[in-house]
């Protein structure tokens, strides 16, 4: 029978393994930090104010607002007012990206953000609750001269949050209303190279359309994509990635199939650890560059989502499989108390997901966010899938905690045991407290460098060098699991070495508790010297 | 002697116009009033001294911004100082937009360069945003052929290239070793920190399941009343300071020092000046006091626009007005309002 190399393997080799480790996520964090620019850029637009001659709304015409065949401006609305310009025939146009630029596919994504700025006047406020609805297209072209060809155009509605920060007299108008961010596009892939987007603001007086909003003074836009050498970075290391996981995932399986017995639920669980965390590494999004993909985002939090419930699963059943009061392991089901929370919550953010960026795909303007009864009911999957998260912690702590007690536990038993016998078992004792440490360290390491880049400004200039501390923080933290998922496949892959073997000082003690090992516990054969201890534990 | 006293004036004069920014007319011209559609020449833009024509000339197309920014910085001017003695004045058949008032070099000085500078770096930045120049922000920080910077890494912020430009431009006249230079450049410094220090930051999160796993955040402008707002704040707080000549290799240089020593010295965001200001009451033409005389004022305020302060004790003249007004408006988001018109009676007071 033979243990897990984790056991096995001599304190130096651990430690170089442990060095090798550390030197490639020191890596991967300079990687991001030092290569990388920052994760994502953001382009401030401010919508041109076209105006409409055209008598009968044809809605083929797109307004450029800048360039040649630029449309017929107007500066303010006082000069609209003056020249009798309805509302009806006012485009704002928006031209991404900006003069002498082009959009690239390498941005994966585009994201825009709608700001109205609103200025307050005493006796046209904006009234509660008021919706303003938005006339929206969206085209395209590859180059600069040809025509657009429209890509979606809906009718969107979104709810004015604005607050008035100052007292409402005479004297303070003029002054703009503080007003929540709206979602407004977003876009899966960076197929083509310039889009155009015409908005308009329908007023239809009997209907209440656009009636009580207040006196918008412009429409501004914040145009979010991820940076295009970021992308190319992320890629890289994805693709640098995959084989190193797939590499040592055959290995590890093959090790297994090797064995007489057949593998065990945890064996199982580190090798579907391992495929999520191919799966997430395979780096599909190169098609992204040639093709135009839009359901790639979606995809991509699919991925994600999978791997996030794997790694959870993973460390209850890890965890469930080293308590030693269980006498009946090894089965999946009866784990489905703890992974149940995290297969309904992931699921909840799965629909959450699909009904958002799944119905973008059609419809580019769409957000949950923007109705009322779209707004709660995501915050019910949202808060759904939180309490999930609760329980689940609140079942991950209580379990390590058992561990940990039983631990402790078998060791007041370990004096009645032979010298290298005993010392043998404080070795996989540490070895196996140095893994759940090593996990807490990867866990708190993520949660701290999440902190950092909520609050952090996201470069950190070190004299003449520019350290971009959330690129690296992606990067880090993306290579740090896969080191990890790399490590514990390693580590728990079934070890050549007999165990026992170089333990000749007792020969008759050893041998006699080995004996003893195999023929009580069998059915409960583990793949570690922990797990069988523990498992024998709750035998007797 | 004639002669003499001519060429002594026309010096004078002369010195005068270099002190003074004559380019701000830009923002009053009539001949300027079609910005943005028609391209601005350089060379008609009054006294520009020969960088600040450099810079035009390679940066023709944010010049209308520029001017625009003048133009909003004195808008802000006026409504800021619209019931004080002093109110922003502007004199439409002069080069000198302001008339003599800023030849000293007063708190009134200081903040019109300070709003002026705010000004242009704030409408540089918005023009940015609009599209209507092309070289924004983006500088090629990455090596390689154009456009790749941006594709690997985007572009700065506007708002940097928005300051840049009015640091460029506005502060291209006042290298002058002399005390009144120095103050400019503070101010218009000033003008352009008080423009970072009001920038909001603003997030989005869009990871995961639009979780903050990946946040985005950015830096928007506010609103340019908010701008004038905390330098009106920074004027009544406005350093008073005292001329110090040294003498240096390059002939004799004046510095500006804190007056009194028992004030904190003014930080980069705070206006000095170290001329008293005159008070306006009466019209001057040294000074370039327009006076209070027939200035509307509020009677019921005890503030400085009401009529006894306003008006500097002289009293005032009440008389009744009737106004016809447009009253129980109906707005739409624009461009079209249904009124009716209403007559009202006001009582106007005038200060003597």
């Amino acid at each position: 029978m033979a243990g897990a190399i984790i056991e096995n393997m001599s304190t130096k080799k651990l430690v170089i393994f442990g060095v090798i480790l550390l030197l490639f996520q020191a890596f991967s964090f300079m990687v991001g930090g030092l290569i990388a620019p920052g994760p994502t850029s953001v382009v401030h637009y401010l919508a041109t104010k076209c105006v409409d001659t055209a008598k009968s709304h044809q809605s083929t015409k797109w307004f450029m607002p800048w360039g040649p065949n630029q449309c017929e401006k107007i500066r303010t609305f006082d000069e609209a007012m003056a020249k009798k310009i309805e509302a009806n025939n006012i485009v704002f146009a928006v031209h991404i990206p900006l003069p002498n630029k082009e959009m690239s596919p390498w941005f994966q994504f585009i994201l825009v953000i709608l700001q109205f700025d609103i200025a307050f006047k005493m006796n046209n406020q904006i009234e509660d609750g008021a919706l303003a609805t938005v006339d929206v297209g969206l085209a395209y072209r590859d180059d600069s001269l040809s025509e657009w060809t429209e890509m979606a155009h809906s009718l969107e509605q979104r709810k004015l949050n604005c607050n008035f920060t100052t007292i409402k007299t005479y004297e303070n108008e003029g002054r703009y209303y503080e007003c929540d961010l709206l979602p407004f596009m977003e876009v899966g892939s960076v197929a083509h190279k310039y889009y155009l987007l015409n908005i308009r603001l329908p007023v239809h007086e009997r209907k209440k359309v656009n009636v009580g909003i207040g006196e918008i003074k412009d429409i501004r836009l914040v145009g979010i994509h991820q940076n295009g050498g970021f992308t190319k970075v992320w890629f890289a290391m994805k693709t640098f990635l995959t084989p190193s996981i797939l590499i040592i995932m055959i290995w590890y399986w093959r090790r297994i199939t090797l064995m007489t017995r057949p593998p065990v639920l945890l064996e199982k669980v580190i090798f579907a650890l391992g495929i999520s965390m191919t799966f997430i590494n395979i780096p599909v999004e190169w098609f992204s560059v040639g093709f135009n993909w839009t359901w790639m985002l979606l995809f991509g939090d699919i991925r994600q989502g999978i791997f996030y419930s794997m790694l959870l699963s993973f460390w209850i059943i890890f965890c469930g499989e080293h308590l030693m009061d269980q006498t009946e392991r090894n089965r999946f089901s009866i784990y489905w108390k703890q992974v149940g929370p995290i297969v309904f919550g992931s699921f909840c953010l799965f629909i959450f997901d699909m009904c958002e960026r799944g119905v973008q795909l059609t419809n580019p303007f769409y957000s949950i966010w923007a109705s009322d009864v779209g707004t709660e009911l995501a915050m019910a999957f949202i808060i759904v899938a939180g309490i999930c998260a609760c329980l689940y912690f609140l079942f991950l702590c209580f379990m390590v905690f058992q561990v940990f007690r039983n631990i402790s536990g078998k060791r007041t038993s370990l004096p009645a045991m032979s010298k290298a016998r005993r010392l043998h078992y404080e070795g996989l004792i540490f070895r196996f407290k140095f893994l759940m440490l090593v996990t807490l360290f990867c866990a708190a390491m993520t949660v701290i460098f999440f902190i950092i880049s909520q609050v952090n400004e996201g470069h950190w200039h070190w004299g003449d060098y520019t350290v971009q501390v959330n690129s690296a923080f992606f990067t880090g933290i993306y290579g740090m699991w896969n080191l990890y998922v790399f490590a514990i496949m390693f580590l728990y892959a079934p070890s050549h070495k007999r165990y026992g073997d170089n333990q000749s000082s007792d020969p008759g003690a050893s041998s006699g508790e080995e004996i003893q090992l195999t023929t009580t516990i069998t059915h409960v054969d583990g793949p570690t010297e922990v797990y069988k201890m523990m498992g024998k534990d709750s035998q007797e | 002697m004639i002669t003499l006293g001519c060429v002594l004036l026309l010096c004078g004069l002369a010195r005068v116009m270099a002190t003074y920014p004559i380019w701000w007319s830009l923002a009053v011209g009539q001949q300027y009033s079609s910005l943005g559609t028609q391209p601005i020449l350089c060379g008609s833009i009054p006294g520009l001294v020969p960088k600040q024509l450099r810079f035009c000339r390679n940066y023709v197309e944010i010049m209308p911004s520029v001017a625009e920014g003048v133009k909003i910085g004195i808008q802000e001017c006026q409504h800021q100082f619209r019931g004080r003695r002093w109110n922003c004045t502007t004199i439409n058949d002069s080069l000198a937009i302001f008339g003599p008032v800023l030849d000293k070099a007063t708190r009134e000085s200081a903040f019109v360069h300070a709003i002026a500078s705010a000004g242009v770096a704030f409408a540089v930045t918005r023009s940015c945003a609009e599209g209507s120049a092309t070289i924004c922000g983006c500088d090629t920080r990455h090596k390689g052929p154009p456009g790749e910077g941006w594709k690997w890494g985007g572009c700065s912020e506007d708002v940097e290239f928005g300051s840049m430009v009015s640091r460029e431009f506005a502060d291209a006249r006042e290298n002058r070793p002399d005390a009144r230079s120095a103050m400019n450049r503070q101010n218009n410094e000033a003008g352009r920190t008080s423009l970072n220090d009001n920038m909001f930051l603003k997030c989005k999160c869009h990871g995961l399941s639009g979780s903050c796993e990946v946040k985005t955040c950015w830096w928007s402008q506010p609103d340019f009343r908010v701008i004038g707002d905390y330098m009106k704040d920074k004027y009544d707080s406005a350093s008073e300071m005292a001329v110090e000549k040294h003498r240096e290799s390059r002939g004799w240089v004046e510095t500006l020092r804190p007056k009194y020593n028992y004030f904190k010295p003014p930080a980069d965001g705070d206006l000095v000046y170290y001329e008293t200001s005159p008070n306006f009451c009466d019209p001057n033409p040294e000074t370039g006091s327009f006076g209070t005389r027939d200035r509307s004022c509020n009677l019921t305020s005890h503030g400085i626009d009401g009529c006894d302060l306003l008006c500097c004790g002289r009293g005032h003249n009440t008389r009744t007005e009737k106004r016809r007004e447009k009253c129980h408006c109906i707005f739409h988001w624009c461009c079209y309002v249904s009124c009716q018109e209403c007559m009202r009676v006001y009582d106007v007071h005038t200060c003597k």
